[in-house]
């Protein structure tokens, strides 16, 4: 599985943190919204479920995922 | 450069506000089927382009805020939110206030707002009886006031609120007409009451601000993240700026928010054998989680589709505009500096190439691959921050709701309809619906 993220739609709402915290941290920027950042681009098989779920409830649908068979 | 046309029917000097403000939905649905992607009409000397199909759609949403202006195009906001608030502020300042706006709308903040909407609803509904007849437009803009005063203020505010308070924010609100936005200090009565609004607004919420920062009490809602937030220089903001948040977020959930609840509760009742699978899919639920988590109300697919095509059909806000600053080219068309673009999310809604027969209520549609087809709640860097809150504030409203009552239509299925005079769609008040205990 391979991560990536639209910086451009990300306010900062935070869920994926909560879901994957291994895989995803949130950043203060200077005047703007905070940002995702990702830990891990390609993480490990035991958090992949967790960062399929970051991905479904991201409220601006920053996070796309490449899964491997695709 | 390819001309872009203009709609027809524009009058000397005035262009095109009377048909704009008589109905705004149907003048731009008008101006995309005349005029295709870019279709121009003036307002009252505001030259403005509207920009339809997706990819029209997503260089709007793609823009650079140096080139798309927000704050230029809705300065009708300034005299409602305030001075030195959000579109009124400088740049800089107005990405920090936004950013602090989001940050109470923050997931970990949300997870406290859920059992907050659902003891509202159940205080609501405690003497309905057995059975009745609301007009539930008035009904929702009393319960959004409730949860959004009770999520952003804490229960402190929302136990003492009075009836001064909603009569001032309904003041405020009725001063966002179609002529707000060609000059919101014109000399109107309607205007006159949303200034004398602000102004009492304001006094009861800096008496509250200078309260809590004379008490030791930790609170935990909006307000405390508005107060606390900081500028990038270390600085707080100031009282009339916190005033300024809380009212700029309450506006923005309010009417929206009611009218996606009314119209969802009308089409509800409309549509009995949907609701029926939406209620099982609640009892599922309820079955293992008595007490509806924050969690278990973020997967109810059936009660969300419902919801997506309510949006779809029924999207509270119609325009977005940007004013333009730097000349910018889209397709071969100049659009040069001074102009304001636009786009008609209810005109997007209706796009066949995306949603077939788009006049049909269909919550069985699927959402489509690209982002700047079904846009309830815009898109881009400027989405709404209140999306997540919205839908959960919706999917918690109608959890509690609908598992105690069923609804019924009370008039011709036909005469329910969107109220045009404000500038947030929203069903034509009365929307008089009958409800019924469920028997269990």
């Amino acid at each position: 599985m391979k991560i990536r993220v639209d910086l451009d739609l990300c306010q900062g709402h935070s869920v994926c943190i909560d879901e994957a915290p291994e895989v995803f941290s949130v950043e203060d920027q200077l005047d703007d919204y905070p940002k995702v950042k990702v830990l891990n681009f390609q993480p490990s098989a035991e958090l992949q479920n967790q960062v399929r779920l970051a991905a479904r409830y991201c409220p601006n649908k920053v996070i796309t995922l490449i899964e491997d068979n695709e | 450069m390819k001309t872009i046309p203009i709609v027809s029917g524009a009058k000397p000097d005035t262009g095109h506000i009377e048909e704009y403000s008589a109905n705004f939905v149907q003048f731009l649905l008008r101006a995309e089927a005349e005029c295709g992607v870019l279709a121009e009409y003036n307002l009252a000397g505001q030259e403005t382009i509207l920009l339809s199909g997706v990819e029209a759609q997503e260089f709007f949403f793609r823009g650079s805020d140096e080139n798309l202006s927000r704050a230029a195009a809705y300065q009708a906001m300034v005299p409602v939110f305030g001075p030195g608030v959000i579109f009124d502020a400088p740049p800089d300042k107005m990405k920090s206030q936004l950013k602090i706006q989001v940050d109470a709308l923050r997931y970990q903040n949300m997870k406290n707002y859920a059992p907050v909407i659902a003891q509202e609803v159940e205080d609501w509904i405690a003497d309905w009886g057995d059975e009745g007849e609301l007009d539930f437009m008035d009904e929702f803009l009393e319960l959004t006031i409730h949860t959004a005063t009770h999520c952003l203020l804490g229960k402190d505010f929302r136990d003492k609120m009075t009836a001064e308070f909603k009569t001032l924010y309904r003041d405020l609100e009725a001063g966002l007409q179609a002529i707000a936005f060609v000059d919101p200090y014109m000399q109107q009565p309607i205007f006159e009451q949303r200034d004398r609004a602000r102004e009492r607004l304001e006094e009861i919420i800096t008496a509250m601000i200078d309260e809590r920062r004379n008490s030791d009490i930790e609170y935990n809602d909006a307000l405390a993240t508005f107060m606390t937030g900081t500028y990038a220089d270390g600085s707080c903001l100031t009282s009339t700026e916190v005033t300024g948040l809380v009212i700029a977020t309450i506006f923005a959930g309010h009417h929206t928010s009611s009218g996606t609840s009314t119209w969802m509760l009308t089409e509800l009742a409309r549509h009995p054998k949907e609701t029926a699978a939406i209620v099982e899919e609640l009892n599922a639920i309820y079955q293992q989680d008595e007490t509806l988590s924050h969690n278990a109300l973020r997967e109810m697919p059936k009660m969300e589709s419902f919801l997506n095509e309510v949006l779809r059909v029924h999207p509270p806000l119609v325009v977005l505009m940007r004013r333009v600053i730097n000349d910018i080219e889209f397709d071969g068309h100049a659009i040069p500096a001074g102009k304001t673009v636009a786009i008609s999310i209810f005109g997007s809604h209706r796009n066949p190439e995306y949603f077939p027969n788009p006049e049909i209520f269909d919550p069985s549609r699927t959402e489509p691959e690209t982002m700047f087809a079904y846009i309830p709640f815009g898109g881009g860097r400027h989405k709404c921050g209140g999306n997540a809150f919205a839908l959960l504030q919706q999917k918690a409203i109608f959890s509690a709701l609908l598992r105690r009552y069923s609804f019924e239509i009370v008039d011709q299925s036909d005469s329910y309809v969107d109220d045009l005079s404000g500038m947030v769609l929203r069903p034509k008040s009365p929307c008089r619906l009958r409800y019924k205990r469920r028997v269990s």
